[in-house]
């Protein structure tokens, strides 16, 4: 707004002259250097202490606290206790959570300006400016801090990480909007300079810039609570209630029933803790880790092991458009020729062109196009793909000149053979550009013109057009089907071209005939017309069928975008963001020829709002659009919109996961519940921001996430239901040991082994498990519905098998001690003399006499006949709860190895804990073949029935 | 994710109040009274199969038994000892012998113990032949080997009727634990030894301490329903001159003569005596 003087007041500088270096010094000291302060990193030691105290961890810790409590108090009371339940071991909890993702993404190269100071040009390290340096930049150039133009030509800056706008924007010295953002004579920090030279001050440096202050809005954002954490803590008050009322409910028995108080309240610690899923924690997050480490094979880079989980539980994908769904690249998409629009091939790895070749028009196009065109290859790149090889010009040049390559072959041949004579490049004021050229035919002496641009401007300077390789003149009919072609292809979102041509007359440009552009001594007017090209950054191959697979998957994709809303819905139309069948606000007025006003609202279930449009609404407003529309694309949107539109989404219930790249998409990959940023075209900024990354940029890699965090949800459930069935087969020993004043059938350590020995793996197992059918064709799950544990997966893991396994366990137990001389009769009501240590003459039911460590060895013969039992029928758990609701010979007994992994896992080291004592291992067998049969049964008749009682009742 | 604001307390009362019981769908504790009754309905159905199914494979287990002997005997494979009478505090035997009552107990306790030794419950008994092992195992009616009280001399509490406890000798049984099939080689005899060499004088009746062989087997209680297991006394005969308080004895069971050690049987060690005197 300012002019340059007054710039170089408020600055206290020259533009000549620059700052003096001790002037710059100052300023340095003041400012700091010009970088932005990298987001601020916890201590490692504060990490792990929240780590170890953090959610279920923290039920561990309680677990272990009252454990050394009840030892404490039988320390006291001087007996040897009854259950050592001393060996809590929560170190497992932070075992396994070893994050598995790097942690930063710092690859930043030290950057150097171009600055003047002291009157001299010098090169040095961008951090080192400061405000009032002048800086001198040009065309590949990173712009080194916000800086205001004061010299300018033909200066385009590239904006796409700061805006998302795809297209370069042309930077002059003068003042054009009252935004910053907006205006043209300002060049921000962090975006490159695609071509031309520029002189500027700086104006702002390090986080003061536009892009720090974005980059401290993302940070401002805090991170929410992952829904599996959610989850993790639903599931730990469930087990804490559980735990606490169980205790309760037999601290109350056992004190009616006349043991010490002391006694009880050890009892009640006792139940606490037998209720504690040890091993759990471990396993979640390995699960967690191994479904990471094959994301990561797929290409998704997953920084937070919790959003593994998020991703499945996405109900709106917010996606950036540029380089998520487009392949980031201008493509030749259709031409225009012959009266006639033909499409071209916009795939990734294009080799041929299928459109017709045959027409004359398209050799004199395919001739313009070869030859008005200044971009080159970088050379020594001949053994790559056409679309991979580096080109040096822009974006539009670059299309036309790989197109031209595809179709035609060698095209530095072909321009070699047409040597060009003269050339006027494109400027903005005449949006054409022009070359002459002689012909590559050797009896042809004329000059070929050619000339590409706006095509309106182009149509102005033609008087013909070509039709199936004859000049026609051009009439208002002929002029009236440029015009919709012109339209269409406008429409499309797509950049059109136009192009045209002349032969120069022999007589009058004689092959000696010096041409000179700047008084342009030949003529630009009278053109013969050829035709017209349209260029888009075409989509991704890969991701209309993405898209159409989170559709089917009940996931809402949103497209959240810079650029313009025309090319943003053509772009949506064809991956299908938009489907074909749908119509926006505007569609139907235009169909009915009605105002917009006048449409109904409810009748559209496609939306393009614009950022304009979105500054102006309420909340409200907001809320209703993405409640009522189902197809959305946000078009020209800032990052604080982008943020806006997020909050908006998870207003509604929904887990959104946001995509993209850009520096100004950092807030809401924050904000989001899974952020995912770009890996290839990703900024620092982005990435550091983010959840998770693309490492692909494919969209495509988003659906295999989701569906590997929908497995991963499926699969903890059933991890979960595993674990917790044992529980009730360890609880019950106690309960009944309470009740019935049996002697103790399991020990504590012995749980232990069970917990922490033989179930870790088979539950990790678990993790590998094949997706049952269906997964990608749910709704996503409704995160205050849906619940990883939910009061059907409790109560049947609790109250089915559970004591089905403790009943096959009981009868373990009695064969023991009956097989030994104590029948089941003798037991009971036996406990007090059990473990008096004074008796040693204690009698079984044959009149044999026991001491009082034959007794405690029988028990512990118990306690292994218990905890083969328990493993043993923890086999058919396990192969239970492969599937929820499928036949297991549905899923395929052997598909998963892993489980036949974990099963031998869990039979060898019982094994070993029992020293290859194949005692007793038998008796529990017909009840783990009822488990298996009984959990047939129900998924046959949740399957049979859906819907019925036993569906609601059975099926977690 | 939406901001979760806490609920104010009130309204969470309501929300409980309404899970308890909701009048307009008549729920009560989120199920209705059908519900509710289907729903137990089944767990009856359910555990009443599993508590069946528990029976019927305990019985099936049970048959699997035999009456007379348990199926294995491995985990009590050597014989414990015990001693009568048995005081509450382990093992402790505090008492005076000027004062009668601080070892009433006990010798209401032996003499309770001796009853079932006494000659009249022994009629059925048969006098064996001493030394040799009194194997029946091809008679169906196993008999007992009748145990002569008088074996245990000034311990049988026929002539000191305080079983010595009065002159300050106290006597303790000590007896061997039943095993089904136990047949001890060599001669089994218990020895007492005290942790004080020479501040006690212990005397064994029988003497030696000897059990004799022809009390073994034990075939169990169905079928060995008479036997009475051997018992060995051992009274203590306190030095006057011990200055010591407290006497800590301890005995063992050993199947050999001292010197023989080779057998399967070790020596089942016993409970740890220990006598406090006044």
């Amino acid at each position: 707004r300012l002019s340059t003087s007054q710039l170089e007041e408020k600055y206290g500088t020259s533009i000549d002259k620059g700052l003096s270096s001790t002037r710059a010094a100052e300023i340095l000291a003041r400012d700091g250097p010009n970088a932005l302060t990298p987001p601020k990193a916890t201590p490692e030691i504060v990490k792990f202490l929240k780590q170890m105290v953090g959610g279920f961890s923290i039920l561990l810790w309680i677990g272990a606290v009252f454990s050394w409590i009840s030892f404490g108090i039988q320390l006291a009371q001087g007996a040897e206790s009854a259950f050592d339940n001393v060996t809590q071991l929560a170190s497992t909890s932070w075992l396994g959570d070893q994050r598995v993702a790097p942690r930063s993404f710092h690859t930043s190269v030290l950057q150097q300006a171009l600055v003047i100071r002291d009157a001299e040009k010098k090169e040095m390290p961008a951090d080192q400016l400061v405000v009032g340096d002048i800086v001198e930049i040009k065309g590949g150039d990173r712009i080194p801090a916000d800086i205001r133009l004061i010299a300018a030509q033909g200066c385009k800056v590239d904006n796409s990480s700061l805006t998302g706008e795809s297209e370069p924007q042309s930077r002059s010295c003068d003042f054009t909007h009252e935004n910053p953002l907006e205006t043209r004579n300002i060049a921000f920090y962090s975006t490159t300079c695609v071509e031309g030279t520029a002189t500027g001050i700086v104006i702002n440096t390090g986080d003061r810039t536009i892009i720090g202050r974005i980059a401290s809005l993302a940070s401002g954002v805090g991170n929410e609570k992952t829904p599996i954490a959610i989850e993790i803590e639903h599931f730990v008050y469930l087990v804490a209630g559980v735990a606490i009322s169980i205790g309760v409910l037999f601290f109350i028995i056992s004190v009616s029933m006349r043991y010490k108080i002391l006694d009880s309240i050890i009892f009640l610690i006792g139940i606490i803790v037998a209720n504690v899923p040890e091993g759990l924690l471990a396993t979640v997050t390995v699960s967690l880790s191994l479904t990471a480490k094959r994301m990561a094979k797929k290409n998704c880079l997953v920084k937070n092991l919790e959003a593994v989980e998020t991703l499945g539980s996405t109900s709106i994908i917010c996606s950036d458009k540029t380089g998520t769904l487009t392949q980031n690249r201008m493509t030749v998409a259709h031409l225009w020729f012959d009266n006639q629009i033909y499409s071209a091939d916009t795939s990734e790895d294009q080799t041929t062109q299928p459109f017709d070749q045959s027409s004359p028009s398209w050799t004199a196009l395919s001739k313009i196009v070869t030859l008005c065109n200044r971009a080159e290859f970088r050379p020594g790149q001949e053994n790559l793909p056409i679309m991979k090889r580096v080109v040096v010009g822009d974006a539009s040049e670059t299309a036309l000149l790989k197109f031209a390559e595809v179709v035609l072959g060698d095209v530095m041949n072909i321009r070699a053979r047409n040597k060009k004579v003269a050339e006027i490049p494109f400027n903005s004021t005449n949006k054409f550009q022009l070359s002459i050229h002689e012909t590559d035919d050797p009896n042809d002496k004329r000059f070929l013109l050619v000339m590409k641009g706006a095509p309106e401007r182009i149509l102005e300077r033609c008087s013909t057009i070509m039709i199936n390789g004859k000049e026609e003149p051009l009439d208002s009919e002929k002029a009236e089907a440029f015009q919709t072609a012109y339209m269409e292809l406008g429409g499309l979102g797509e950049r059109v071209l136009g192009f045209c041509h002349l032969y120069l007359p022999e007589n009058d440009f004689p092959d000696t005939y010096t041409f000179d552009t700047d008084s342009m001594n030949f003529p630009t007017s009278n053109l013969c017309f050829v035709g017209l090209l349209s260029m888009i950054d075409p989509p991704r191959s890969t991701v209309p069928d993405a898209v159409s697979k989170c559709r089917s998957a009940g996931i809402k994709v949103i497209m959240v975008t810079g650029d313009h809303p025309i090319t943003a819905k053509a772009i949506a139309k064809s991956v299908g963001i938009i489907s074909a069948t749908s119509e926006t606000v505007e569609d139907i007025a235009k169909r009915l020829n009605i105002p917009v006003e006048q449409v109904n609202r409810q009748e559209a279930t496609a939306a393009v709002v614009n950022g304009m449009e979105l500054k102006d609404m309420s909340l409200q407003e907001l809320d209703e659009i993405l409640c009522n529309h189902s197809e959305i694309v946000f078009a020209r949107t800032s990052p604080q919109q982008k943020l806006i539109i997020v909050e908006g989404c998870q207003r509604q219930g929904a887990v959104v996961a946001v995509t993209g790249d850009g520096v100004n998409d950092s807030p809401a990959l924050k904000k989001a519940d899974i952020g995912i940023a770009m890996g290839i075209a990703g900024s620092d900024a982005a990435k550091n921001a983010a959840d998770m990354v693309l490492l692909d940029d494919n969209f495509a890699s988003i659906v295999t996430g989701v569906e590997e965090g929908r497995l991963i949800f499926d699969n903890l459930k059933k991890t979960i239901a595993y674990t917790l069935t044992k529980n009730i087969a360890e609880l019950c020993p106690f309960l009944i040991y309470i009740i019935a004043s049996i002697p103790m059938p399991i020990g504590t350590i012995t749980i232990l082994f069970i917990d922490l020995g033989t179930d870790i793996i088979p539950s990790v197992a678990l993790a590998y498990e094949k997706a049952e059918s269906d997964i990608m064709n749910r709704r996503p799950r409704n995160k205050k519905k849906d619940r990883l544990v939910n009061e059907q997966l409790a109560i049947y893991s609790y109250l089915q098998i559970g004591i089905m396994q403790s009943v096959g366990a009981f009868v373990t137990y009695f064969t023991v001690y009956a097989e030994q001389g104590f029948l089941p009769s003798t037991l009971l009501g036996v406990r007090v003399d059990w473990e008096n240590n004074a008796i040693n003459d204690f009698e079984d039911s044959y009149g044999q006499q026991w001491t009082k460590y034959q007794r405690t060895y029988l028990q512990w013969t118990g306690y292994t006949a218990f905890f083969v039992s328990i493993t043993i029928q923890q086999v058919a758990d396990l192969i239970i709860r492969k599937t929820r609701r499928n036949s297991i010979f549905q899923q395929g007994l052997f598909r998963n190895k892993v489980i036949w992994v974990g099963i031998f896992s869990q039979i060898g080291i019982a094994l070993i804990l029992t020293y290859v004592l194949m005692l007793y291992w038998f008796v529990a067998v017909p009840f783990a073949v009822l488990i298996w049969v009984y959990d047939e049964v129900r998924k046959l008749f949740i399957r049979r029935y859906p819907g019925s009682w036993w569906d609601k009742n059975m099926y977690y | 994710m939406s901001k979760e604001t806490k609920k104010p307390f009130r309204q969470s009362v309501a929300e409980w109040r309404q899970f308890v019981y909701n009048p307009n769908s008549g729920e009560f504790l989120g199920r209705t009274a059908k519900s509710w009754g289907l729903i137990l309905l089944f767990y009856l159905v359910f555990y009443g199969f599993l508590a069946a199914l528990f029976t019927f494979t305990m019985w099936v287990m049970l048959q699997t038994l035999s009456n007379d002997i348990p199926k294995y005997r491995d985990r009590i494979s050597s014989p414990g000892l015990m001693i009568s009478p048995k005081p509450d505090t382990a093992l402790e035997f505090y008492f005076n012998k000027s004062d009668a009552q601080s070892y009433a107990e006990y010798v209401s306790t032996l003499r309770k113990f001796l009853e079932t030794y006494d000659d009249s419950k022994q009629s059925q008994n048969i006098n064996c032949t001493p030394g040799k092992v009194f194997d029946q195992n091809d008679v169906a009616v196993k008999k007992a080997c009748r145990f002569n009280l008088s074996e245990l001399g000034q311990c049988s509490g026929k002539e000191d009727k305080t079983f010595g406890y009065s002159k300050g000798t106290p006597c303790v049984l000590v007896k061997m634990n039943r095993i089904i099939g136990l047949k001890p080689e060599g001669e089994p005899y218990i020895q007492c030894t005290s942790k004080e060499p020479g501040a006690v004088e212990i005397n064994y009746f029988p003497s030696g301490g000897l059990i004799d062989l022809m009390y073994f087997p034990y075939y169990g209680k169905t079928l060995h329903a008479h036997y009475l297991q051997p018992l060995v006394a051992v009274q203590l005969a306190i030095n006057s001159n011990s200055t010591n308080e407290e006497i800590a004895i301890e005995c063992n069971f050993s199947a050999f003569k001292p010197g023989v050690r080779t057998s399967k049987y070790e020596t089942a060690s016993c409970c740890r005596c220990c006598f406090k005197l006044p």
